[in-house]
């Protein structure tokens, strides 16, 4: 005979401590009601002959706590489902991956009973089947819960106690990231080594992608899978960026893509807020399963949020809202002080001039330095020692290197086999970013020598023209030859290399990342000396991160504006998250699951829930009339 | 004359406040007592009199029986007639006349105010209603209350204007203590030297028995009228299952099961002892009435005037 149900264990557990109980209840002085009588002496006569027949009462009461104990083993016996015909099987181990992706977020369960319906979610209706699977458990069974996101997290151990499950499952929570089954079906097959009748089960929406799995090891395992959704039309913004344009920092740039990942066409209204103010709104027609983006040029009046959001044009909801929106904020304006020495130089002072946040002070070689601190000095010409007050610098034509970080060769000139340019460029350097100057011509220059902390940027064959570093703590470029020496001043690429090298100076280069993707280790700068940063999440809760080398870590899961500070007091840099992903959007669920040539088969081997949960009910009204016999009998609350 | 009338506007006034404030003792009983008085003496008119014969022989002037002569008798009372024709020397015995004296003793023990003192208020009304006859007929009435010993005395009095001390005596009563019928019997005795009826008004619920307190009465040559103040709840008590039974007097406690068997047996043990306790005042020619407290309480006096015993 064995036990289909509960294990002797929990059997044996429940019922040692409901038969201490019961005894405890018995032992327990009968509590006698006080009956006042005129005349003892009659009942004395009368309780002569029963006294022979008390230690027959007595024993009835045994005999009554003796059946007690009868009925709790009884029960307790039906509750372990005792099966005669049934072969011996050794214990399940079973370890459900729940998809707890963005996709996860869809609310579009409305079929089902009343209660799956309530959940509203397709992780709701995972749960709540998470949960029938845990009553339904068999007596020995075992299982592990782990949620599956952006990464993978057991949340109980491999355990048969329903309580530690049911904790589990209200602990699973979805997040706007991909989930990572390559590392799930990892971390599932190692938990299921060495275990008995191991099963994987998939409880999710299907959409997982391509999963790298060891097929050989998963071929050991029971595949199952159990699809949550029923139907996939959603409309998404899967990508929103924005930049400042370099010449203009007042004006920027954005660039929207939404995706339909539904099988039929939709008609769309995309809305673009700035600061929380609507600031363009477009109908577009997406075709079923495109990807269209829109480019807004030249915008300006937004400070620092952007917002795009998409709706469906007939006013109803699609059935993943939180892919809906995205953010972006704009980088930070801020007005730049440059002291530029110089014994004059037009060029140089038109092409400061474009930048309108630059504050620019001159000064004569003689009269340097100035009073105040700078963020940027531009030595034009001149050869001159840096203070603490200098900030960055930028040496144009330097005459001799004897203050500089770099040594300064001897001039070259161009002649008739060879005109002084730049030959070699590293164009990938944001100081050259959008620039052309292969066929920059110049007439005479001087060849720049760094050492191991600079970086040639630009080469002539004749020696190194275009040079950047690093010096005690602070950044220069210098260019090794005087741009009235060249034709340099008369091409775009002059003002907008200024540009580049003071944003690349103020690190408000165009690298700028107007937002994050959640599901990414995000390695976020910190302003700032310290260990710990404090990291506001978009729920408003806030979040200690650990700082490393200048950077603080963190995982990010959700989608939305962040907040990141050294502590209370300093200022909070602003950053935006979006899931921004395609294939997290495409919900239509996925009725079957193939993983490394293996079909998952249908989940099976938890029908005994309505079973059990009917001896459960049983034990409870069992016990119930126990009680109400024990309180009307023993205790003579009635009687 | 009526109660009310014999005590005119005083006894109307103050009369009527006490009975308001009474209910043991309204108005309504004491019509019935004036009724009682008067029906008293129609039925044993001719045969009733002021006045009482004991059956002490002496100075009287009936004959009442002979006896042997012995040496110092008086010889004025020799029945020389019978010497003459029997040739035996006897002695001629006479009733001797005086007042009847009625000594009502009311039981007052914890267990006579059982039940709300349905037995108390019982027996005081019955003693009542007798006093009241007994002082319509000029005989002396005196009231004891016991319990374990004699808790309070009424001087003997006469006179029907006397009720009302009476009915104060009796409202001053309270129910409490043991009952130790013999122990009160014996102190009775040694305090009343003139002998008379001794009417006892209790429930007998004596744990060392009413016997020999009864006997104490009989040998002390005073007439014992023993009225059993009985409740019929006495025989059904309200219990039912596992009890702690408990007895009202002395506290005896007793764990017992009770259940319809057991209810049953009681009951036939209660009509045993109510039995036992006519049988006992049978076998010895005293005179025993049950009184039950759900009976109207003039039914049993005209029930104690027809059997007799009481006035004659």
């Amino acid at each position: 005979m064995q036990l289909a149900g509960y294990s002797a264990a929990v059997l044996l557990r429940a019922g040692g401590l409901l038969a201490a109980f019961v005894v405890v209840m018995y032992i327990l002085r009968l509590r006698r009601r006080p009956v006042s009588v005129p005349f003892a002496p009659l009942w004395r006569r009368v309780l002569r002959d029963k006294e022979s027949t008390s230690l027959i009462a007595r024993l009835k009461r045994w005999l009554s706590l003796l059946l007690q104990l009868a009925i709790v083993t009884a029960l307790l016996f039906a509750l372990g489902d005792p099966r005669a015909d049934v072969r011996h099987e050794a214990a399940r181990h079973i370890v459900v991956l729940v998809d707890a992706s963005g996709s996860m977020k869809a609310v579009d369960v409305p079929k089902g009973p009343a209660a799956e319906r309530a959940t509203k979610t397709r992780l709701g209706a995972a749960k709540l089947q998470l949960g029938r699977w845990v009553g339904g458990l068999g007596g020995d069974d075992r299982m592990l819960i782990a949620q599956v996101d952006a990464a993978i997290t057991p949340l109980s151990t491999m355990t048969e106690e329903k309580v530690e499950l049911d904790e589990a499952i209200e602990r699973l929570q979805a997040s706007d990231v991909r989930a990572d089954f390559d590392r799930a079906f990892a971390f599932a097959l190692d938990a299921l080594r060495g275990r008995t009748r191991p099963e994987v089960v998939v409880l999710s929406d299907g959409a997982i992608g391509r999963v790298a799995v060891d097929a050989a090891r998963l071929a050991a395992v029971k595949l199952s899978y159990a699809k949550v959704g029923s139907r996939g039309r959603n409309v998404a913004v899967t990508s929103l960026s924005v930049r400042r344009y370099p010449l203009d920092k007042s004006r920027y740039e954005v660039l929207v893509e939404v995706s339909n990942t539904h099988d039929r066409d939709e008609v769309v209204k995309l809305e673009l807020y700035g600061d929380g103010q609507l600031t363009d709104i477009v109908n577009l027609r997406i075709r079923a399963g495109e990807n269209l983006s829109r480019f807004y040029p030249n915008l300006s009046g937004a400070a620092r949020m952007l917002e795009a959001r998409v709706r469906l044009r007939s006013g109803e909801a699609d059935d993943l809202p939180s892919d809906d929106r995205a953010y972006a904020l704009l980088p930070e304006r801020r007005r730049a002080r440059v002291q530029l020495v110089s014994r004059g130089n037009m060029y140089l002072d038109a092409a400061l001039l474009l930048d309108e946040y630059l504050e620019v002070s001159k000064v004569r070689p003689d009269e340097y330095p100035l009073q105040g601190s700078f963020d940027v000095t531009i030595f034009d010409s001149v050869d001159l020692p840096r203070t603490s007050e200098t900030g960055h610098v930028l040496y144009l034509n330097p005459p001799s290197g004897e203050h500089a970080p770099f040594e300064v060769g001897k001039t070259i000139k161009s002649d008739r086999r060879y005109t002084i340019g730049f030959d070699e460029v590293k164009t990938k350097h944001p100081i050259v970013r959008h620039l052309m100057l292969a066929d920059v011509n110049v007439a005479k220059a001087r060849a720049l020598k760094g050492n191991k902390r600079s970086r040639a940027i630009g080469k002539s064959f004749r020696g190194t023209l275009l040079l950047a570093g690093r010096d005690a703590g602070r950044k220069y470029v210098a260019l090794g030859f005087d741009v009235r020496d060249s034709d340099l001043p008369l091409r775009i690429a002059w003002p907008l290399f200024i540009v580049n090298v003071i944003d690349d100076f103020l690190d408000e280069d165009t690298r700028y990342v107007s937002s994050l993707r959640t599901g990414e280790v995000w390695k976020l700068p910190v302003a700032g000396k310290g260990a710990l940063a404090t990291l506001e999440l978009p729920s408003g809760a806030e979040k200690v991160l650990p700082v490393d080398q200048g950077r603080a870590v963190y995982l990010g899961q959700t989608a939305g504006v962040y907040g990141l500070s050294m502590g209370a007091g300093e200022p909070i840099q602003r950053f935006a998250a979006n899931m921004a992903s395609p294939e997290e959007s495409a919900i239509l669920p996925v009725d079957s699951l193939e993983l490394g040539g293996k079909v998952a088969a249908a989940v099976e081997g938890f029908g005994g829930s309505s079973k059990r949960r009917w001896w459960f009910l049983a034990l409870l009204a069992v016990l119930g009339v126990v009680a109400l016999e024990w309180l009307s009998y023993h205790r003579r609350v009635t009687v | 004359m009526g109660l009310r009338e014999l005590f005119g506007s005083r006894g109307s006034r103050k009369g009527r406040a006490k009975a308001k404030a009474d209910d043991l003792f309204d108005e309504e009983f004491q019509r019935k007592l004036d009724y009682l008085a008067m029906v008293s003496r129609r039925v044993f008119s001719g045969t009733m009199r002021a006045e009482r014969r004991t059956k002490k022989t002496g100075a009287g002037v009936e004959f009442a029986d002979h006896r042997e002569y012995a040496a110092g008798d008086d010889f004025r009372y020799l029945d020389w007639h019978a010497y003459g024709r029997l040739d035996r020397l006897l002695l001629r015995l006479f009733e001797e006349e005086e007042d009847l004296s009625i000594y009502f003793i009311v039981d007052c023990s914890a267990s006579m105010g059982f039940d709300d003192g349905r037995k108390l208020a019982y027996a005081k009304r019955l003693c009542a209603a007798l006093a009241y006859v007994g002082l319509a007929n000029l005989d002396r009435v005196s009231i004891v209350t016991a319990h374990s010993e004699l808790a309070a005395r009424m001087e003997p009095t006469r006179n029907k204007r006397r009720i009302f001390r009476i009915f104060e005596f009796l409202r001053g009563v309270e129910a409490d203590g043991e009952t130790d019928i013999e122990a009160v019997m014996r102190s009775f005795v040694a305090r009343h030297k003139r002998r008379g009826l001794a009417v006892v008004i209790s429930d007998l619920y004596d744990p060392a028995g009413y016997e020999r307190g009864v006997n104490v009465l009989r040998y002390n040559k005073f007439e014992p009228f023993v009225l059993h103040v009985t409740d019929p709840r006495d025989a059904e008590p309200n219990a039912r299952g596992d009890i702690m039974l408990y007895d009202c007097e002395t506290g005896e406690e007793r764990e017992v099961t009770v259940t319809r068997t057991v209810l049953a047996r009681y009951a036939e043990a209660y009509e045993r002892y109510l039995k036992s306790v006519e049988r006992f005042c049978t076998r010895r020619q005293l005179s025993y009435f049950r009184a039950d407290v759900d009976q109207p309480f003039e039914e049993l006096i005209l029930r104690v005037f027809r059997r007799g015993g009481f006035l004659r």
